[in-house]
């Protein structure tokens, strides 16, 4: 066995020694008229029905629009981000997109290490360890007016309270927030003031689970909301707020669903407040393609259809649909402006 | 065997990829271009590879050594990673909390804290076996919970949050940090690329240091000799004057500062923050395959960690270039561990059916993995 294993180390070295001495003589390619397009997404995967699933269907529907090459890295763990933005740039791709504000950090050191190639982050920034956005000249943040999307389904929500169509019609609705923050509040500012402009009479608990992930917290502050009268319950708060979805069910009240289309998360979603990854993904790359990279932000609202709603598992009225392609209208055209700070 | 059990995974692996339609040989190119920079067909920077590997092989020998010291005592480490977790948070919290002090007295303070604390979560285990007969089994996996939820808890919302909304720490200060090999210099080009993005650091000499401290104390000092003796046989060990209560704690104290010693290195030499990454971390599992996979031997360790490495570093590439899912790559570490576990390799090569022995025949330097089925589950009565 000893000189098995000698053998073993011997051979290992010398690859080693070799991979080492040639290191030299590769280095980044030169961009071809086929641009090179890397998408690295976060440890949810290319099958988490959010995020990371919508920017590669805009990845995809730009390889049939445009001459590009994508590529995909699903990071397995957190500890992949790095390399796997790394290689991308490494091989002169002409953007490399990391998707969701989990990678911030890795886009922020990989992007000052390559300053020729291009990066897109979804939702976030390229920061330092303190979370610092560093602004690098070779960086787009694509964010979202949540507000938007917030408004479309508060809109919903109120018109229902207003003209009896809701569970309980005691004029109260519930949004259960993740943690107060800027991305959170933004959608439950747009729904607070889109259903209160509905039905003025209206009362719009919002309460806060401080937590993202566990859905039974969520389930406590829908629970009490609901106790308290509300029968139609936003959700803000990712994989938290299954829980929100779950206690609407039970207690045979509505929900609505937040960033993805969760129409098949529980039966009391009757709508969810879309932030259209797909488009801002897609959008990133035509700018890429088209010569047009800014740094800085770009920010997918109503107006460029990178935020909207998604109607699920009721059918709405007729009017209720007037209304909201009246309302869908006024923000798209700035005549209607959702406030990005809770009323 | 070890050999075998891995030329056992990549066969059924290459089968597994033509079986689903993909070419095997472009599979495993992509796996060797991405664990050592070599056979590369898509302008992969070699050196890049391999300091990757390197640094996802760094954390597998020091915890793999924390396996298999307990395993030589007859014991089953599988807390390697809530030791880990241990350690990284006491390095984070000191290398925070005194980030103004000098690298002289600061890095010592984080790597030895980070060992205390590891050995201080495996020792709970050691003390609850030694005592009251609780399996080390159970208990160490339910410390991993622990650990892996109060990260959770200290992060968001915790003491160690950064700020809210966030999920992760402050980054510790600057003394406390482990210098990378090459100079973190984004404008200094070394092998064609900028010297930063190569993150190989001073921790894999620690760890290298660890394997041979490991193999020095097992086979050098008498206490090395009570560990082999206890794991051998209980009864003979006491019979022999040998405080098995003694040895067990003593080795969990020992393994777990290992563990520790891991998770310190990691911060002090690659993340610089604990982070939402380490919710999801599988370094002190792929430590018991590694544990297994090097027959518990220091040598036997330190090259299987580069093969894990090297499949870790090795999966995205492949992913990429060959279009078969990294997922292969767990795959094959199952298979390695399952060939091992099974002892397909020295059924075949004995020409004998599958499974005929009752007990496996492990070899003769690896103890009882049998510390599962031994009686080391009752507490040893102590001679006094």
């Amino acid at each position: 066995m000893g000189h098995k294993r000698l053998r073993f180390l011997g051979v290992v070295a010398a690859a080693m020694v070799f991979a080492l001495a040639c290191g030299g003589t590769t280095g980044g390619g030169t961009p071809t008229k086929t641009y090179k397009i890397g998408l690295v997404t976060d440890v949810g995967g290319l099958n988490d029905k959010s995020f990371n699933h919508l920017a590669d269907v805009g990845l995809e529907k730009a390889k049939t629009d445009f001459k590009i090459q994508g590529d995909v890295k699903e990071s397995k763990s957190g500890d992949e981000y790095v390399p796997n933005l790394t290689d991308f740039a490494t091989k002169g791709y002409d953007l490399v997109i990391g998707v969701g504000f989990l990678m911030q950090e890795a886009v922020g050191t990989v992007s000052g290490q390559f300053p020729n190639v291009h990066f897109a982050i979804i939702d976030g920034a390229g920061t330092d360890a303190k979370g610092n956005d560093l602004k690098h000249s070779n960086v787009v943040s694509l964010f979202f007016k949540e507000q938007d999307a917030g408004a479309m389904v508060g809109v919903i929500a109120g018109w229902m309270e207003k003209n009896g169509k809701a569970k309980k019609n005691k004029h109260v609705i519930g949004a259960v927030g993740g943690v107060s923050i800027p991305p959170v509040n933004h959608y439950i500012a747009g729904y607070k003031w889109a259903a209160k402009m509905e039905d003025s009479s209206i009362d719009v608990k919002v309460g806060y689970s401080n937590n993202f992930t566990d859905p039974a917290k969520c389930k406590g502050v829908a629970q009490s909301q609901i106790n308290a009268g509300a029968d139609i319950l936003f959700q803000v708060a990712g994989g938290c707020g299954l829980g929100v979805l779950q206690a609407a069910g039970q207690a045979s009240v509505y929900s609505i669903g937040v960033d993805a289309d969760q129409k098949d998360a529980d039966p009391s979603v009757i709508a969810s407040a879309l932030k259209k990854v797909d488009v801002a993904t897609y959008t990133a790359i035509k700018n890429i393609v088209n010569n047009q990279f800014t740094s800085g932000a770009l920010t997918f609202s109503i107006a460029n259809e990178g935020a909207g709603y998604a109607v699920d598992n009721l059918d709405l009225p007729a009017e209720l649909k007037a209304e909201l392609d009246k309302i869908q209208g006024q923000i798209k055209a700035g005549t209607l402006i959702p406030p990005a700070d809770i009323p | 065997m070890p050999l075998g059990s891995v030329l056992f995974a990549f066969a059924v692996g290459a089968i597994i990829c033509a079986v689903t339609g993909a070419n095997p040989i472009d599979a495993y190119s992509g796996l060797i271009c991405g664990g050592f920079g070599i056979a590369c067909t898509q302008g992969e920077n070699p050196a890049l590879q391999v300091s990757n590997t390197i640094v996802f092989l760094t954390p597998l020998i020091t915890t793999g050594v924390a396996v298999a010291l307990p395993f030589r005592a007859g014991l089953f480490n599988i807390g390697a990673e809530g030791q880990l977790l241990a350690g990284s948070v006491a390095c984070t919290a000191i290398g925070v909390k005194f980030g103004n002090l000098p690298s002289p007295i600061l890095l010592p303070m984080v790597l030895l804290g980070g060992m205390a604390a590891g050995a201080l979560w495996a020792g709970i285990a050691g003390v609850l076996k030694a005592t009251v007969g609780a399996h080390e089994v159970v208990t160490t996996i339910m410390l991993n919970y622990v650990a892996q939820w109060l990260v959770r808890f200290l992060i968001i919302g915790g003491p160690l949050q950064l700020g809210p909304g966030t999920s992760k720490s402050l980054p510790i200060g600057e003394g406390a940090r482990l210098a990378t090999i090459l100079p973190a210099d984004n404008s200094l080009i070394i092998f064609g690329l900028p010297a930063s993005v190569f993150r190989v650091h001073t921790g894999l000499l620690i760890a290298l240091a660890a394997a041979a401290a490991f193999a020095f104390l097992l086979w050098r000092t008498s206490f090395g000799y009570e560990i082999r003796a206890v794991g051998q046989s209980q009864k003979a060990a006491r019979y022999a004057g040998v405080s098995v209560r003694r040895t067990i704690i003593l080795t969990m104290l020992i393994a777990g500062a290992f563990s520790g010693l891991a998770g310190a290195v990691q911060i002090a030499g690659v993340d610089h923050n604990l982070t939402d990454k380490y919710f999801s971390d599988t370094t002190g599992f792929d430590a018991i395959a590694v544990a297994l996979l090097g027959l518990g031997s220091a040598v036997g360790i330190v090259l299987a960690s580069l093969l894990f490495g090297a499949l870790h570093s090795g999966g995205a590439i492949m992913q990429s270039d060959a279009g078969i899912s990294s997922n292969l790559v767990l795959v094959l570490q199952a298979l390695i561990l399952f060939s091992i576990a099974a002892n397909f390799v020295g059924a075949i090569r004995r020409g004998l059916p599958f499974g005929r022995k009752a007990t496996p025949d492990l070899p003769p330097e690896l103890p009882p993995a049998a510390g599962l089925m031994s009686d080391a589950t009752a507490p040893p009565p102590e001679s006094s």
